[in-house]
């Protein structure tokens, strides 16, 4: 009633009068402030929200908390009963209000503050409270009047759960949806002297479908507030370009604010707000900064010599030194360059991937490789190829030195090229725990910069034997050849059935127990080639083309498992997709229907941010999910991210010619035709009208 | 295999890199404020007519410390000021020691706070302002041209004609006047610094009051 009274006297343009007697609404001719509440009454020991309702008068405007180049945000000074404690004002996201050069950031018209307040434990049931205070607030038209006004709220302590208050519950709840929620995506900035970039990694949205956006900062002087922000959207997220703000320093720490985006919707827009945090981003590194990077990363990968999967290749390379200590110094060399060649060419392959992946919008990190069940799988093979190798089960081209010897030894310099390559691919299941430092760093730098300090990283790992080879008075440490090489060698290649040991492990939690059965059973094909080859080494010139011709066959069968290893279902997510959200088909819906259960349909899509705040806000919440399972709702996701053509037709079916869509089915009634048509929800959904559509049927 | 923390940071940093690295947006978007006055540079040259009907350029107090204030005596900010005499007494500690201390109007005509030359004579009588000068701006152009958005806006000038300081009068942004005497008062702060020849500690604040009545 009485705020019947304040709209109309704004609507007639007349003064407002002065409070009567037990009228809750306060203020002036440009603004009227009431405190409204969100539940009927208070429930001793528990939170309740309240809200600071503010209507503004045609042309006038309030602030927000950063009120933009001018202005004061609304602040209430509280004088509560004795245990009563107010939170501070959840701020519903604003508008921009440009006035002459400048731009302010508030609010037009009406606006309502969702406060929480927190009352004591030890109140009796039946009895009133009142929280008062004063509000304060700065409203401006062209000019500003600051304004102040007792406020009040008399609520009654229940015995029970308290219920909506009638006016009040409604009022929050919409200003509820203008509150940001957390960013889904991480964000990040770059500045210049000149602009600050924002980029905020929403991948996958669809350009057309954003019609604005603004990201409002919560504080002064980062950004320019007047300024333009042209968004660009495409596979890497939001970007958005600003004039930088006059703060000195204020882009060396993260940016707080609040983006706001406008998305197109089926006949007409929803406004988003989300909380983001930008943290500073890499600009081109400075020099110093780079110099620690690539002098870090190269004593990484120093370290990495040590690695259980890197050691063994390295020894191995280093005993065949030993053997050929007495030979050509030049020899040598080449031996050695080509060794560090194998490496640096390897680090350059894998880094150039994965930077190139990056820039393509893939969320992946070093070792990303290894997130591959089929390259875990041929890496096992590889390490236990190896390792079966050090263990004399079967000896490359050499007589007597064993495999090291075979690698070093072997003709040409390609041998060498090899080891490096081989130590290379080696090593990257290693660097992911060690390294994530340096490479972290690395994949966050330009192109050039990136690869400087991944190569820094193999020329780390390339440089002892790269300078045992090149400086030949250091080869005087080395020991003197002797049988204690072989033993060396057989007990290095503990280290690689551990990495092997290692990778199973790794592919049991990527594909299950069939993965793992598959590579083990490669695992035996591998071991049989290795016997098979060494044994009919030893025979007749037929019989060793018959087990070099079985050999082949059973490594190609071995890799040809691998793909198998792959494609065996990861057990735990398939599981946990299942147990809510059933994917939707006209015929499981149907089948629903003839059963007799409610359904819910959500018509959704990954790049749809409206269909992700209501999941968030609402159909994920505890109170929906209890509401769904009260009436035995049965959920089923429409995923409409790939156009799927049955999906349009349903959306076409209720007028629709995009997402979000929400269908309630309720029970059919035996008898009737099972086509009862469900109730279609709003686009932007609350926790409360999921609930009350729920409970309506 | 690695902390998770640790991918997640590389994660947002690579996110930044995307923007850095990817093709730049058109840099039209330069507002006006990004292109005025710069602490740390020199301060632009100005000229204006002064309430006495003389021309006064920024040029004439070569060699001086200078102060501006933007100012729109209607203002409930700049009245916080001038109703405490917090803002005459910066002014009287200022110019007696030698302190050019220019006010400065930048509301258009028919704007809040526009004056005459001899309603602004008379707001400083009364008010017991003691302004080297008052000076008009109507076009806005001096305003615009130094980021003026604020009244109170205030702007302190070095001896070499160096912009200093520029934002706020003190670090508390309301119109509540018991607010004054505990308040930290950013421009004298900035005046003392700069007699003692030091770096001005907050060179930069948010100012607050008004936005100014330009055109």
């Amino acid at each position: 009633m009485s705020r019947l009274v304040t709209m109309v006297l704004l609507a007639a343009g007349l003064a407002a009068a002065p409070a009567e007697a037990g009228a809750a609404w306060t203020g002036s001719p440009r603004v009227t402030v009431e405190l409204v509440s969100e539940s009927d009454a208070v429930a001793p020991g528990k939170t309740f929200w309240i809200g600071l309702r503010q209507t503004i008068a045609p042309g006038w405007h309030t602030y927000w908390i950063n009120p933009g180049d001018s202005g004061e945000p609304p602040q209430i000074e509280w004088a509560l009963p004795a245990g009563f404690s107010a939170g501070d004002i959840a701020w519903p996201h604003p508008e921009r209000i440009r006035v002459g050069p400048a731009m302010s950031y508030g609010y037009s018209n009406e606006v309502v503050l969702p406060i929480p307040v927190m009352a004591p434990a030890d109140l009796v049931p039946g009895a009133r409270v009142t929280l008062s205070g004063r509000a304060s607030w700065l409203v401006c038209e062209k000019e500003c009047i600051p304004e102040e006004a007792p406020v009040s709220l008399t609520l009654a302590v229940a015995a029970g759960e308290p219920g909506p208050h009638p006016t009040g519950a409604p009022l929050i709840a919409r200003a509820r949806q203008a509150l940001p929620s957390p960013s889904p995506w991480p964000a990040s900035f770059t500045a210049t002297p000149e602009a600050v970039t924002f980029t905020v990694a929403a991948r996958g949205l669809a350009p057309g479908r954003i019609a604005e956006v603004w990201f409002y900062p919560a504080r002064w002087g980062a950004i320019d507030h007047a300024a333009p922000q042209p968004a660009r959207i495409d596979a890497r997220g939001i970007t958005i370009e600003v004039a930088r703000g006059q703060l000195p320093g204020a882009t060396s720490a993260p940016i707080d604010g609040v983006i706001v985006i406008t998305e197109r919707l089926d006949g007409g827009a929803a406004r988003q707000a989300f909380t983001v945090r930008a943290t500073p981003g890499a600009t081109a590194a400075s020099s110093a900064a780079l110099l620690q990077a690539v002098v870090l990363a190269l004593a990484g990968g120093l370290l990495l010599n040590l690695m259980p999967c890197v050691l063994p290749v390295l020894s191995v390379k280093a005993l065949g030194l030993v053997q050929h200590a007495a030979g050509s110094a030049a020899a040598m060399r080449r031996h050695g360059l080509a060794y560090t060649a194998g490496v640096l060419l390897s680090f350059a392959a894998v880094a150039g991937t994965l930077l190139a992946l990056r820039a393509g919008g893939e969320q992946i990190g070093w070792g990303f490789q290894l997130q591959s069940p089929l390259v875990v799988t041929l890496l096992a093979y590889l390490f236990f190829a190896m390792a079966l190798a050090l263990s004399g089960v079967f000896v490359i081209g050499g007589r007597l030195a064993g495999a090291g010897q075979a690698l070093a030894a072997r003709p040409g310099y390609g041998g060498s090229f090899f080891t490096g390559a081989l130590a290379a691919v080696a090593a990257t299941p290693c660097t992911a725990p060690f390294m994530g430092a340096a490479v972290g760093f690395a994949v966050t730098q330009p192109w050039a910069t990136g690869l400087l300090v991944f190569e820094a990283l193999g020329l780390g790992l390339a440089l002892p034997y790269l300078l045992l080879t090149l400086i030949p008075a250091w080869r005087r440490f080395l020991p003197r050849p002797g049988a204690w090489m072989k033993r060396l060698e057989e007990l290095l290649a503990f280290p690689l059935y551990a990495s092997v040991a290692w990778l199973v492990w790794v592919l049991s939690q990527q594909a299950g127990p069939t993965g793992v059965a598959v590579a083990l059973g490669g695992l035996v094909l591998i071991g049989l080639a290795a016997w098979l080859f060494q044994a009919s080494r030893d025979a007749s010139v037929t019989w060793r083309r018959a087990g070099l011709i079985a050999v082949a066959a059973l490594v190609v069968g071995a890799v040809a498992l691998g793909p198998l290893a792959g494609t065996a279902p990861a057990p735990a997510p398939a599981q946990a997709a299942g147990g809510r959200d059933e994917a939707f088909s006209p015929r499981r819906l149907a089948e629903l229907r003839a059963q007799g259960r409610p359904v819910f349909v959500n018509v959704t899509a990954a790049w749809c941010i409206t269909c992700l705040v209501n999941e968030r806000v609402a159909l994920r919440s505890a109170a929906v999910a209890e509401a769904f399972a009260r009436k035995g709702v049965v959920v089923l996701k429409a995923d409409w991210t790939n156009r799927d053509a049955g999906i349009t037709e349903m959306l076409g079916s209720f007028g629709r010619s995009g997402v979000p869509l929400y269908l309630l089915y309720p029970r059919a009634v035996p008898g009737r035709a099972a086509g009862s048509s469900p109730a279609v929800l709003p686009q932007i959904l609350s926790e409360g009208a999921v609930i009350d559509a729920v409970n309506k049927i | 295999m690695s902390e998770p923390s640790l991918s997640r940071r590389a994660f947002l940093a690579a996110t930044g890199l995307a923007a850095f690295a990817g093709p730049s947006l058109a840099r039209s978007g330069v507002a006006w404020a990004a292109a005025a006055a710069k602490v740390g540079a020199a301060a632009p040259a100005f000229s204006s007519v002064a309430t006495t009907g003389k021309t006064v350029s920024l040029a004439d107090y070569a060699g001086k410390v200078v102060v501006l204030e933007w100012t729109n005596h209607e203002c409930p900010y700049v009245k916080k000021h001038y109703e405490t005499s917090n803002m005459q007494a910066i002014q009287k500690e200022a110019t007696g020691q030698g302190v050019i201390w220019l006010t400065i109007i930048s509301s258009a005509p028919n704007e809040q706070g526009y004056v005459s030359a001899g309603q602004a004579d008379e707001l400083t009588k009364t008010r017991g302002a003691v302004p080297t000068a008052v000076l008009f701006d109507p076009t806005g152009v001096v305003g615009k041209m130094y980021g003026a958005t604020n009244t109170p806006h205030m702007y302190v000038i070095d001896k070499a004609g160096v912009l200093q300081y520029a934002g706020a009068i003190d670090d508390k942004p309301n119109t509540r006047k018991s607010d004054v005497p505990g308040a930290q008062n950013y421009v004298r702060a900035a005046l003392a610094s700069v007699a003692a020849g030091q770096p001005v500690k907050t060179p930069v604040t948010r100012a607050y009051g008004c936005t100014v009545k330009y055109a």
